[in-house]
This record gives C-alpha cells, structure tokens and sequence, in this order.
C-alpha cells in the first residue's frame, strides 16, 4: 500500500533508492565506520541499521523493509570463519539461499538484496557494496508491490 | 636499595599507597587512570591550567585521521571524574625527598586568581574582559582575553586570570555572580606523600627559526606544523578554515618540509623524532581534503612509516589522496616580495635534478625536544638526562619505563619521542610497575 | 521497565566541531526533530561529548523529565559508553539510550553532498527516535573477576606480562605451544639497541618466572577451549605429547602469541641457494667469532642485507605493512658484522632507524664503512645464482647506476607475518583481525591493548609487527588492564542477552543449534518443556532470535519490535522532499 502510493508520486527523474542496511557491529558497522574516517565516498542512499551479528536477522526483517518500499536491501557481516560470535554469520548465510527464494516467489527481483561480507579494515569493500547494490537497484527502477 | 644483602628490610620501607603523576597530557593521564582503576589515589599534577597536553589541539590523529578532541575528550572527563584522581593543575613540583616507596612531594599550586570550587565556567568573565593576548594554545595565531580558558574543553572547566596582562580593571569580578574571582590570591605549597612518581612530561617543538635559510619568522607564508594544526582546526582561531598569514587567502599549492630539527647532528638533535613523518603526511591528506584542487608537495629525506597501519595510509595519501612525495633537501627560502610566494631551492634525489618550486603555503614540519623544565623536574627527583635531554631508562628490555632512581617511573615523550599510541602504552606501562611498589605498602 | 510509561524523548545533534556541521545542517535536523513522535525536547551543541555537553544532557534529563536519551554524533563504538555514564548520572538507565552515527555514517563519506547527506542525517535521527520509544530499562549486572590471569605465549611479551602481574600478587598462567620458553627474542642474536643477545635479556625472566610462587608454567601445551565471559572464563588446555588436557578459570587473558619470520620463497633466490638467508635465520647461526657460509662452511668475507622483503608491497594481502624492526635490525647486525666481514652492504628503499639510539646505530654502521644504497621502490634488486655464487644486480638512486655485487651470504630482511595458527586463535577469543593480519585493538590511537572482547588484552608483536623493547612496554601495560579489573574484584556485564517466551517456544531445537556458545538448552522438567537460556554464557549474539520460527526468543536491547520500528520510521514516513536531487 505504502509502496505503490510512493512509487506514484515520484517521477522517473527525481528518484534515489532508499536502502535498507543490516550492518552487523563487529565487522561490517566498524567497517562502515571506518570508511568515514578514511574519508571513502559512497553514495548516501543507505540506512545503517546495527545488530549485534549477521546470525540475528530473521529473514522477516528484510522482507518487511521490501514491504514497506525499501528498493534494496544490504546485509552485511564478517567474513564466514571471523565472525565474533565464532559462527553467527554462517547462519545468516545458510538462511540468504532460502530467503532468495522467497523473495523471488513473492515477485521481487532478487537483485534488490545483497549479502556482503567486509570486515572491520575493509572500508573499501563495504563502501563498493553500497555502490554496488544502489547502482544495480538503480537499474531496476523503484519498487512496484507485485505480490499478495 | 640495590644491595640485596642479608640485612633485614626497615618495616617502614613501603609506606604510601599514593602515586604522583607529573604532567596531564595523553600518557600522564593514562599513567593515573590505570593506577587509579587499581583502587590506589593518584595526585595528576599538570603546570598549565588544563589537563589534555598536545594532543588537545593537533587537529586529526593518523593513522585514521580520527579527529583527534573527539576521542580525547572522553579521557578528559573520565580523568575529572575519577573518585581515586585528584587534578592538581596549574601546579608544579618544587621539592622531592625520599625513596621508593616513601616519597615527599612539594609540589607549588600557582595562584589562578579564580577559585576552582566556585568558578562554574559560564565565560562571563572573559566576555567582559578588555584585554586581548595571543593565546598560547592557537600557537598565538588567535587571541585570548586576560582572565581565559585555554580551550573549549578545558579541563577542569575553570578560568584563569594572567596576571602579567591583567590591567586590574575589576570588570570580572563584577561580572561573576559566583564570586569566585579572588584578586588576592596566592600561590600555595602543598606537601603530599607518594609511594611512586611516573615522569610524564612530554616535548616541545623544535624552533625551526634556527634554520635561517628555511625563512620561518621572517616569512609570513612559512609556519609550523602546529600552527598548521591550528589553522585547520574548526575550533581554531580561522574556524577551520585554511588561509596564508600574509593575505588570508586560500593556498592552493602547499609544501610540506619534513625532518627540520631532527637527525641533524650539527643542531643537537642526532635523533629520529619518530611522528613528524606521519603528521606530515596526515597534515599534507588534510589539506588536500579541505581543498580537493589545491597541489600539495612534501619534501623528505625517508617516510618512516612504521606503526600500525601507517604503511597503509602513506600508501594511500600516494594514491587515493593525491599528495606528491619528493625525496629531497629543501635549500635556501626565498619569499616572493610581491606576492609572498616562497621560492625553494630542492634537490630531488630520485632524479638528481637541482629544481626551483614556487608554493604559496609552506608548513614546516619540526622534530620534537624534551620540554623546557624536564631538567629542573629531572634536578629535582635526581633523574639522569642523556646527552640529548631525555630520561634515561634504566634497562631497555627489563626495566624500559623505569628511570634510574627506582620508584619513579617515565612515560609519553618524557623519555624519547613517541607517536600517541605508544605514549598511551608507555602510561599503561608506567602505571603497572608504579602499583607493584604501591602494593607492597598496604594490603591492595 | 514500567511499559506504562510514555516515552519523552530527548534528542541532542552535536556539530563535533566542524566534522559533522560542515556538511549536515544540523540546525534544521535538531528542528526536524522536535516534531517527531514522544521527542519533547530537541537540540543541538559544539561538541556533546565535552563536559558542557554531558552537562546540557543532564539538565535537560531533569528539567523536561526525560526518559529516553537520543544523542547523534558520532559512531556509538566510540562514545556510547561515555554518554550512556551521563545519563546514568541523571538516573536514567543506560539502556534507554540511544546514539545515532552522524559522523563516520554520514558526514565524513558525504562530504560533497550537503542536501543528501542531511537527507540522510533526518532519516537516521527519525529511525533511532522510534526505536528509543520501544527501549526497555535493563537491569545492571556485575560480576565477580576471578583473580588469575592466562598469559598465552612466552616470548618478551608474555614472560613481561606474567611477571608484572604476578609481582602485582595476582596468580598468573603462562601457556606455551613450543617445548621451550622465550620466544623469538630468545634465538636472536644482534639484540638493539643495547649491546645484548637474546638470551641474556630473556634468561633472568626464564629464571624468575620458574621461581615465582604466583606463576604456573604450561608447556608444549595450547588452549583447545575458551568459554566465559569477562572475569569468569573457563579454558581447556591440552597437552601436546600426551593429549591430557586440563581446566583452569581466569579473570582475564592476555594474548601475547607474537609473530613469525616471513618465509620469503620466491623472493631474491631464497630456497635456491643455501646462501641466501632470512635475518631470522642469522641471528640463528652460531654465535662465534667468525660467522661461516652454509653451503660450503667458508668464513664469510662479503655480506649482503636486501631490506623490506615481503613488508609495504601495496595491493598484496597482508604485506602491505612496514614491519617496523628490521631497518634498526639491519643496522645493529650490519655494524656488528662490519668487524668480522671486509665488506658489508646493505640494500634498502627508505631507512626507518626511528627509535631511541636507533639513528645511532644506522649512524654508526656507516661510520663503520657499511655500504648503503637505494634502490627504486619499483625496480628491485635481481638475484642470479649460477654454480652456487649468488650475484647481485641492482639499480644504485643516488649515483644512477646500475651496480653488481657478488656476496658470500645474502641477508633478507623479511616481514614479521602472523604466527600461522593466528586463525585459530582469533577464533578461540573471538578477536578481529587487521588487515595486516594482526590483532586488532580496541582503538587504534587510545586502547591499543585492549580487544572488543571485553577482559581480553593483546601485547606485542600479536598486535601489529614491533621490537623486542616495543613488546615488553606492551606487556606490562597489557598487565596494568588485566590488573585493573581483578584489583576492582567486580565488573559490570552487558545485560544485553536473548530471553525465551516459553508460552511461544514449540521445542523445535532451532535455537540450540543456532546458539555458537551451547547457551540454549530445552528445560525437559518445565511444563510445558521450552527452550532456556543460561543467560552467563550468553554473548548476545541473537542467532538464536534470527533463527527462531515462532519467535519465542526476545534479544534484549535488540527486539523484532524495536528494529522493525526503525525500518518504518524510515520507509513509511511520509516526507517533504523525496530523494535527493544531486
């Protein structure tokens, strides 16, 4: 409901996709943090949300935020085997595949969420995985509520 | 002391559980947390009227170009609030007699001319306040009143009168509702009993003015790397906005000149002063982020990058930043008389080409020199200096924060130049074998 | 805790200076929320976390009865413990704060994009504002710190640590995975830079560790479990040869493990030639008067030192790092030899002598006729190797000539790397890693020795690559932290752990599986039966909450409800302006 009256008020122009960013705060959030201080640049469509591991977000939480009118979704942990919390990310990794599908059976394309893993010197790699995935949800255009 | 013969330890060896800390820059206040946080009390004494030391007005921090106020000004309030710290600031010592263990401390509380247990900071006074000096702090590029606050995060949070600029018109006194002004104020000597001293004294800058040829103090456009720091500090006196002295605008073509006053034989300083590298550098990124179009050049004999994550950001000035590396000597400063440029003279060593540059900003980048009153605090707790000025230790793998007197302990620049991160270890360091002695004289 | 009560939010913007208000309007975002949902009162201030900050905090707790806290500044990992202490001293619990990252998240990557990145600052702001009006009260915990500490590895570092501590009357013990103690500095030769060998500065602490009551040495031995949390951990230590393995509790850990000699196959005919040698492995020839090629046992007359070997090579994963020693290394081992040798060379791109007496040493080895000369970063020296005679070809910077050379024994000065279990290590503590491969601190510039795990210290070259007397500053400041918290006798803990509904929970086994820390188990005597959590080995990671298909688990601090109300507050708000035009 939310989505579609968005999606109509804006016009092809003046749109930026809003993203939805799970950022966990041992690797990615530090990681993110650390851009800042190196001064990386990155395009500012992205929404940090901090949890404390990959490992705590439920698939729900992702496919909310598309419901709400999110354009894409970020999730990004620790590389699998330096998670903090010894093996919280590889969790999160096992639920994405099933999650994907998910996503695609409800009619939304699964480009529109990223799974990255950048740890906490990778400020390089998470900034190009914002970039990444706004330039690819760039690409798909604002997102149209297709399911239910 | 030394002597571990069969006599039988006087009972009344360890006495006090106390520790001094002598100066409340980064290192010393590192020194009395960790001694603190072990239940023991720590008078921090600091001869300015603020804790904070150096690192209160460098700008940004390398290698992560945290800025570096917002990380220290945690430190300081957790040093003021600390039940087990007691601030002496504005304070010097005077007198030590004693051992390890057992010393007494004169230690002289400068009359402020302002009470600390009234003054609650408000800045009236120094609004109403008509006299305006170069403030020390701002590297006398800003000004401050009289009666001042010598940063905004000044620690305690309580003025100061100078009483050498003071025109005596009362306008404070008037002005403070608190009451707190106290003209007849008097310097103060108090006696304190330590069980140990950590020596956390810091450095000052080399006086590149001793170096003729490079024109600072005769060029306007030509200033140090501190007063660079000021310059570009938003609480600095051109609120961060970067200008040339001569005609306050932007500088669009900077050099940077390293190891002035450091590795120079001839002028004292034999030795590597250890951050200049990596200030320059970080000083040289900045400046290419307040102006992403301005040329920045800096002239080097070798970049000792050598601490964590420093490789990473010369590397990264290099490319990502922009900055321009010139491995050579600068020669003879001339400055433009009509457009207060400055003309050097530099030898590229790389390519061997003897080259005349033309910059419109340069910052010289000074070694650091033990402080002016170490030798008086080292005369005072009979301290050895070596040639160069700095404590010495007394073994540099077994006892390497440890001076020669045993019970007295050196942290931070006290003992030769060091980055931040090595002085805040060095002060963790001071304060672990400071507690061994503070245990022994009572049951911790 | 009372769920009653409304939230009256307070919400505070700080410029940091120029940092964040050079490029965030912060005015119109203080303004912007003022107008959000149970914000009373809005403001912003030069610098939130100064004293005049923490002071405006406090005020403004009393006088407009705040029961939420919102401060947006900069990265909570810095500063949200200091404000969470401010608002414990106006009496409100720590848990109903909440900061938002101005800085590092918005102003410090947008610096070009003014109109966006305030955009963004509102949103942000806008999003913690809904999740502080769904925070809880939590309960402070402390715990007791049990006063031992482990010390792992014993080179300079962890013989100095266990020493101090130990000295300190805490008990102390040191595990080592080789048979013997000392570590790197034990085999090295040309100690800077004082006049000394490795083993007489690593003896006496030898001597002294075996003798001191408070200190238990475990050899040939390494940790193969590490449970617990600060002041209370549990690990298992396994004995090499015979595989026993015992338990100890400690209060806190000090990693010390260090470092290893880079083993530069490929590089400057290393592995081809008996005769081309790392540093590491000449200070482990025998000391005697006359040093003797390893191919032929002839005395060596012409010696060669290549510096930087697998150190500051950009784009190479971790060695991209200086590794800090091996300049002022080179120099004392250059100068010593200059006297038994009648030719000494040395090949370098910078000289890095930084230290105390450092400079002294390079200065000295000059003095003595050492050869220095400069290579070009991006034209290294060539090494041939042709009936076992190892020559030397390089390009000299300062007289532009190419130069040969043919040296009895070639000398790599190669990179201090990660020991090659640092993996295992990092994930038996849960440490991070830099990208130089080492440890990474708490801070950078103000916690060096403390980790993100809290009770956990690193000292030495376990942190970044350093010398002999760098690690034994570490050590006894590693020391002074660990000292630290078993002189309190009590810490405080993160209350922040995952607590099961069991009205919810169908016992489906998902969490006990999910939980990394076996924390969950299914209570089979509860009617009915229900997953439970021992809140003492929770770590609050919420995977079990992430996993949990009836959701039955609530991860305190971090609820579904309180991060779905942030997802909201920012896609469901309608807005003024939508997007940013560029």
């Amino acid at each position: 409901m939310m989505t579609e009256a968005k999606a109509t008020i804006v016009t092809e122009n003046d749109w930026e996709p809003r993203i939805v960013a799970y950022c966990c705060n041992w690797c990615s959030y530090a990681g993110a943090d650390l851009a800042g201080t190196s001064r990386i640049q990155y395009p500012p469509n992205a929404r940090i949300l901090r949890v404390n591991c990959t490992g705590r977000i439920k698939p729900e939480f992702i496919l909310a935020a598309l419901d709400m009118g999110a354009d894409g979704v970020l999730v990004s942990g620790c590389h699998p085997g330096d998670c903090h919390y010894t093996s919280g990310n590889l969790k999160a990794r096992a639920r994405w595949a099933l999650m994907e599908q998910v996503i695609e059976q409800a009619g939304v394309n699964p480009k529109r969420v990223r799974l990255q893993w950048a740890s906490a010197s990778e400020a390089q790699i998470f900034a190009d995985g914002v970039r990444a995935l706004v330039e690819q949800v760039k690409e798909l255009g604002p997102i149209v509520r297709e399911w239910k | 002391m030394t002597q571990s013969m069969d006599y039988v330890e006087t009972p009344k060896k360890y006495v006090s559980d106390n520790a001094l800390v002598i100066g409340g820059g980064v290192a010393g206040m590192q020194a009395a947390l960790d001694i603190a946080n072990q239940g023991y009390k720590v008078y921090l004494v600091e001869k300015t009227p603020s804790i904070g030391g150096r690192m209160a007005a460098i700008d940004k921090t390398f290698p992560t170009l945290d800025c570096s106020a917002c990380i220290l000004t945690p430190k300081l309030s957790e040093v003021a609030r600390h039940p087990n710290i007691e601030l002496l600031t504005y304070s010097e010592v005077e007198k030590a007699t004693g051992h390890e263990g057992n010393f007494t401390i004169k230690i002289r509380r400068k009359a402020r001319y302002v009470h600390e247990d009234k003054c609650s900071g408000c800045g009236e006074c120094a609004q109403v306040c008509p006299v305006e000096v170069p403030a020390e702090f701002e590297e006398k590029i800003g000004f401050r009143k009289a009666i001042y606050l010598p940063f905004p995060q000044a620690t305690p949070a309580v003025y100061t009168i100078d009483m050498d600029t003071c025109i005596n018109c009362k306008r404070c006194a008037k002005t403070c509702t608190r009451g707190a002004i106290d003209y007849e104020m008097k310097d103060k000597v108090v006696q304190l009993n330590v069980g140990a001293i950590v020596v956390a004294t810091g450095y000052k800058l080399f006086d590149v003015s001793v170096y003729p040829r490079l024109g600072y103090g005769r060029y306007q456009n030509v200033i140090n790397a501190m007063e660079y720091e000021r310059l570009i500090n938003a609480a600095g006196p051109t609120h961060g906005h970067l200008i040339r002295i001569s005609d306050g605008k932007t500088p669009k073509d900077i050099g940077f000149i390293q190891c002035v006053g450091a590795r120079d034989v001839n002028k004292g300083v034999p030795y590597c002063s250890r951050v200049c590298c990596m200030y320059g550098v970080k000083n040289a990124v900045m400046a290419r982020e307040h102006d992403p179009e301005a040329k920045v050049t800096i002239y080097y004999a070798d970049i000792r990058a050598f601490g964590k994550g420093f490789e990473e950001f010369y590397e990264m000035a290099k490319t990502r930043f922009g900055v321009n590396f010139v491995k050579g000597r600068v020669g003879e400063v001339v400055e433009d008389s009509e457009t207060k440029d400055l003309i050097i003279e530099v030898e590229d060593i790389n390519t061997a080409q003897l080259e005349e540059v033309r910059h419109d900003l340069l910052v010289i980048c000074p070694g650091l020199q033990p402080p002016d009153g170490l030798e008086t605090i080292a005369k005072v707790l009979k301290l050895e200096q070596s040639e160069d000025g700095y404590l010495d230790i007394e073994d540099t793998f077994s006892a390497p924060v440890t001076t020669t007197i045993p019970g007295v302990f050196t942290c931070g620049c006290a003992d030769g130049p060091k980055d931040i991160p090595d002085s805040v270890t060095a002060g963790s360091a001071a304060a672990m074998r400071a507690t061994i002695i503070l245990s022994k004289a009572g049951a911790k | 805790m009372s769920e009653v009560e409304t939230p009256r939010i307070g919400v505070f913007v700080c410029h940091c200076g120029h940092n964040i208000a050079g490029v965030v309007d912060v005015d119109k975002v203080a303004e912007v929320a003022e107008d959000m949902p149970y914000v009373v009162f809005s403001t912003h201030e030069m610098f939130m976390c100064a004293d005049s900050g923490q002071e405006l905090i406090r005020q403004k707790i009393k006088e407009h009865n705040l029961n939420r806290v919102v401060v947006a500044s900069c990265s909570p990992r810095m500063h949200e413990p200091t404000f969470r202490r401010v608002v414990e001293e106006a009496d409100l619990n720590r848990y109903l704060f909440e900061q938002v990252n101005l800085r590092e998240h918005v102003s410090w990557c947008h610096m070009r994009q003014p109109v966006e990145a305030t955009e963004k600052a509102i949103d942000l702001v806008r999003m913690s504002v809904a999740r502080a009006a769904k925070l809880e009260a939590l309960p402070i915990k402390k715990v007791e710190v049990t006063p031992r500490t482990l010390v792992v590895g014993s080179g300079i570092a962890g013989l100095t640590a266990a020493l101090d501590i130990a000295d300190r009357g805490f008990e102390v013990v040191i595990v080592e995975k080789d048979k013997v103690l000392g570590g790197a500095v034990a085999k090295w030769t040309h100690l800077f830079p004082s006049d000394q060998i490795g083993e007489q500065v690593i003896e006496p602490l030898i001597d002294r560790i075996m003798r001191h009551e408070k200190i238990e040495v475990v050899r040939d031995s390494k940790v193969v479990n590490f449970e617990g949390y600060i002041g209370n951990f549990e690990v298992t230590i396994q004995n090499n040869p015979t595989g026993a393995e015992r338990t100890y509790k400690v209060g806190t850990v000090i990693v010390a493990t260090g470092f290893e000699p880079f083993r530069p196959i490929g590089y400057y005919g290393y592995g081809e030639s008996p005769d081309v040698v790392t540093l590491a492995e000449l200070q482990e020839m025998p000391r005697q008067y006359e040093l003797f090629k390893p191919s032929d046992g002839k005395p060596v007359k012409k010696i060669a030192f290549i510096g930087c070997v697998g150190s500051r090579e950009p784009g190479t994963k971790g060695h991209e790092h200086c590794s800090r020693h091996c300049c002022s290394a080179v120099a004392k081992a250059a100068s010593d030899l200059r006297q038994r040798c009648d030719e000494v060379l040395v090949l370098y791109q910078d000289i890095r002598t930084y230290g105390r007496g450092h400079e002294e040493m390079h200065r000295l080895a000059r003095g003595r006729n050492v050869i220095y000369s400069k290579f070009p970063p991006d034209q290294k020296p060539q090494v041939t190797i042709r009936k076992g005679k190892v020559r030397l070809n390089w390009f000299d910077v300062l007289s532009e000539d190419h130069l040969q050379f043919e040296p009895d024994l070639l000398v790599l000065a190669s990179a201090m790397v990660p020991p090659s279990d640092i993996e295992e290590t990092a994930n038996l503590f849960s440490l991070t890693r830099s990208a130089d491969g080492f440890f990474n601190p708490e801070h950078i510039k103000l916690a060096p020795l403390t980790t993100h795990t809290a009770g956990i210290m690193i000292a030495g070259a376990a942190q970044a690559a350093k010398n002999a007397h760098e690690s034994a500053i570490d050590a006894s400041g590693a020391a002074a932290k660990a000292v630290g918290l078993m002189a309190r006798g009590k810490v405080e803990i993160e209350s922040t752990v995952a607590q099961v509904i069991p009205e919810l929970c169908s016992t489906c086994y998902t969490c006990v599986s999910a939980c990394p820390y076996g924390a969950i188990s299914i209570d089979k005597d509860a009617k009915p039966q229900a997953a439970r959590v021992t809140e003492a080995k929770c770590h609050g990671c919420g995977t079990c909450a992430g996993g949990c298909p009836s959701s039955a688990i609530v991860m305190l601090h971090s609820t579904d409800d309180q991060i779905l109300a942030m997802v909201e507050a920012y896609l469901c708000t309608p807005q003024e302006v939508t997007g940013g035009n560029a």
